[in-house]
């Protein structure tokens, strides 16, 4: 009989991975949790918070110069703002294989919490229409789970997590359980009233977000204090992260043992029973490795990493990972294309007697309207996209100097409302993550090499999201409308997934529809790497979902003796 | 993601929390250790005194003081020196002190002495030039430059934050009908 360290490791600290702690120690599971980077406290280690532009290094933005030697990634998620870098990679220390891999934008995190800690907070269900996507059109492999079945578990997460949202019955966007949305400004209120009735059917919702509008006392939290300083960590615990939600209710249980700057650069595998033996990592301090034993492995490290440890746990005296049975592992990494973006000016003098007061930390969203119910007649594209924004007044600009420049900065600039679109990407199977085994990193794992580009279907989808974006404002009487597309470099949007994708067929996919590796029945894959597609809407509620469900399931298998 | 920016801020919360205010928001009051770290103070001399006098008096004239602080009270002549010493890249840096040792010249050339020694109403008259592309060699740039980085290093000042602005580092709730008129101001952010 084999002895463990423990009931369950899970590996990585944030979204997922604090869902799979607090779920599996609540059902009385042993659990050490392993994560790379360093420990950060709730409120303890916010060392940002509060903090006025004065009070932040360089007024708050990092030098260039420092900027492109250590954070070349991670800027595209905001490390070149002195306020948060502490809570970025360093991609000098920890790179990738540039040389060798197409443009490619991977923001990784630095500590516990993960991106948890820095995550834009849209609240958003997938759909029917989503996990339908691949069966219908025939893009990558059929995910064998529905709506449906995922509907109690997105139930079950929204109400511990607390998300604020209003109820719209679209079917493209299931509701959930919901606190009272964040209230749109005049402007957003402006256009939604013209823009719903120039174009019946489309949508302007205040965007779902896990900032919460009511207080979880039980919880110890408190509602947003519209401070709009998430990215620095939130005393309040106003927003759901690691630190305020899950990893408080791990810790609770007492059987949850935390181990900060613990490296995880591989599994163990027995190929005789199929199972994952030891999880091996490597001290980031010390350099000292050490193998981790336990009955359950759930491998919660993110969409890129996991993929990375799966790629290089190979079965000994083989070059394959004992994971890629199927040929499919690193394959389908998708993301998010969300480059595009257009905006117009409010042109009604009723409105500028107003202003905002606070900082709201979310804004408007314009749901998916392309492609709902079949092929629309005039998309040279599949699926489709949906639309971030929010209207808000710059400070005026002043030209000149002195007095008189000085004064008229006390004004506003007019309403004006900008979008960004973020589209759908379809799973392709060679756009792939593979390892570099001539090139290791400082704890002896391969570099990762990305080979993923955005294709036809993507920037079809983008120009059409411009167009209908400028329309849109127009048929709401907006002035001075525009739209703009940037490159669309993938990992931009942060919404990585895929690489280990979820199917029902072990010759196409690697994890089965409990997130259960195909090939070793105690691996649980459950944070993006998982995903067959992506959706057009933001994914973090999926995997918290995906990862409470298979929780579930895992200790029903535990209980019943099966793994 | 949204061009509602990453806004941040606090003082003020001590009113609403009392006595239990939370390590952070706390430490967010005490910020003598931190203003000794990089970012803060240059780490080294970026202007000769002369220069150092110079871009003074041309930030005050910038911003001046009014009913509210200058741009001297609020510091930007040292924010200034540090961004040049320890955030701008070479190139930048040496466009700046070219520029600024161009409106010197022009200043002894025309009034005979040291631009930090005009009146307040011939530096306008230097500025104005500046601005108008006027100046013999000065390329044009010279001056946005000069008033952008006068005008971040201000607006970003705990004077320029709070007292030319108004600063709610803890607004406690969203309101997108605030009138104006309640503030006649902008909030600093």
């Amino acid at each position: 009989m084999a002895t463990y360290d423990f009931d369950a490791i899970v590996i990585g600290s944030g979204v997922s991975g604090g869902w799979a702690a607090k779920e599996l120690c609540e059902k009385g599971m042993k659990v050490l949790m392993l994560e790379r980077g360093r420990m950060v406290e709730h409120r303890k280690d916010y060392i940002t918070e509060g903090k006025g532009p004065w009070q932040l290094p360089y007024r708050g933005s990092l030098p260039p110069a420092e900027v492109e030697r250590d954070y070349i990634m991670a800027k595209w998620g905001g490390a070149n703002l002195t306020a948060q870098t502490h809570f970025y990679n360093n991609d000098r220390l920890n790179p990738i294989d540039f040389e060798n891999s197409k443009p490619f934008r991977w923001v990784r995190p630095a500590q516990v919490g993960g991106k948890s800690l820095i995550w834009g907070r849209v609240a958003l269900r997938w759909s029917a229409i989503d996990f339908e996507a691949n069966k219908r059109d025939g893009h990558g492999s059929p995910w064998p789970i529905t709506y449906d079945e995922i509907a109690p578990w997105y139930s079950y997460v929204e109400k511990y997590a607390g998300i604020a949202g209003s109820k719209e019955n679209l079917p493209q966007l299931p509701d959930g359980e919901y606190q009272p949305p964040h209230p749109m400004n005049v402007a957003e209120l402006w256009v939604k009233e013209r823009l719903e009735k120039a174009i019946p059917g489309r949508k302007l919702i205040s965007t779902r977000t896990a900032n919460m509008t009511e207080d979880k006392p039980e919880q110890g939290r408190t509602r947003c204090q519209s401070r709009n300083m998430c990215a620095r960590g939130c005393s309040f615990g106003a927003y759901f992260s690691t630190q305020a939600v899950t990893l408080p209710a791990a810790r609770k249980t007492n059987n949850l043992t935390l181990l900060s700057d613990q490296v995880v650069t591989n599994l163990e595998y027995d190929p005789k029973t199929r199972r994952v033996t030891g999880v091996r990592a490597v001290d980031a301090n010390t350099q000292e490795a050490k193998v981790y034993r336990s009955r359950i492995v759930f491998l919660c490290a993110s969409t890129l990493a996991s993929t990375q440890i799966l790629l290089n746990s190979r079965v000994q005296g083989s070059e394959g990972s004992f994971a890629d049975s199927s040929g499919t592992l690193g394959h389908y990494i998708m993301d998010h294309a969300f480059r595009t973006q257009f905006w117009g000016t409010v042109p009604d003098p009723e409105l500028s007697p107003y202003i905002a007061y606070g900082r709201r930390p979310n804004g408007v969203y314009i749901p998916r309207f392309r492609n709902l119910s079949g092929q629309d007649a005039d998309a040279d594209f599949v699926r489709g996209y949906g639309m971030q924004g929010a209207a808000g007044r710059d400070p005026a600009g002043a030209p000149g100097f002195g007095k008189a420049m000085k004064e008229a900065m006390r004004g506003y600039g007019p309403w004006t409302i900008r979008f960004t679109a973020f589209a759908e990407c379809l799973p392709y199977k060679d756009n792939t993550l593979t390892l570099n085994s001539n090139k290791l990193d400082r704890f002896g794992v391969p570099l990762a090499v990305f080979n993923v580009t955005f294709r036809d279907n993507e920037m079809r989808m983008m120009r059409d999201a411009a167009l209908q974006g400028e329309a849109m404002m127009r048929a709401a009487g907006l002035e001075g409308v525009g739209s703009s597309n940037e490159e669309h470099v993938p990992g931009d949007a942060i919404h990585e997934m895929g690489g280990a994708c979820m199917g029902a067929d072990p010759r196409s996919s690697v994890v089965n529809r409990w997130s259960q590796a195909h090939d070793a029945a105690n691996l649980f894959v459950t944070d993006g790497s998982q995903m067959a597609s992506t959706s057009c809407v933001n994914p973090s509620m999926t995997f918290m979902a995906l990862t409470a469900r298979a929780a579930d399931h895992a200790v029903k298998l535990v209980k019943a003796g099966t793994i | 993601m949204s061009f509602l920016d990453r806004r941040d801020l606090l003082t003020g919360a001590t009113a609403l929390f009392g006595a239990s205010l939370v390590a952070p928001l706390a430490r967010a009051a005490d910020i003598k250790a931190a203003e000794m770290a990089p970012g803060f103070a240059a780490s080294h001399a970026a202007f000769t005194p002369e220069q150092r006098a110079l871009v003074a008096a041309i930030s005050e004239r910038i911003v001046p003081t009014t009913d509210t602080p200058g741009a001297i009270a609020a510091g930007v002549p040292a924010f200034i020196e540090m961004m040049l010493a320890d955030w701008y890249e070479t190139t930048d840096r040496n466009d700046f002190m070219e520029g600024l040792g161009l409106v010197e010249g022009y200043a002894r050339v025309q009034y005979e002495k040291s631009c930090a020694n005009l009146t307040p109403e011939q530096l306008d008259v230097v500025l104005t030039l500046a601005m108008q592309g006027r100046i013999p060699a000065l390329s044009r740039s010279f001056f946005e430059h000069c008033r952008q980085l006068v005008i971040l290093g201000y607006y970003t000042s705990e004077i320029g934050c709070k007292q030319e602005r108004v600063y709610v580092p803890v607004p406690g709730h969203y309101d997108g009908k605030y009138p104006y008129a309640n503030v006649r101001r902008v909030f600093s952010s």
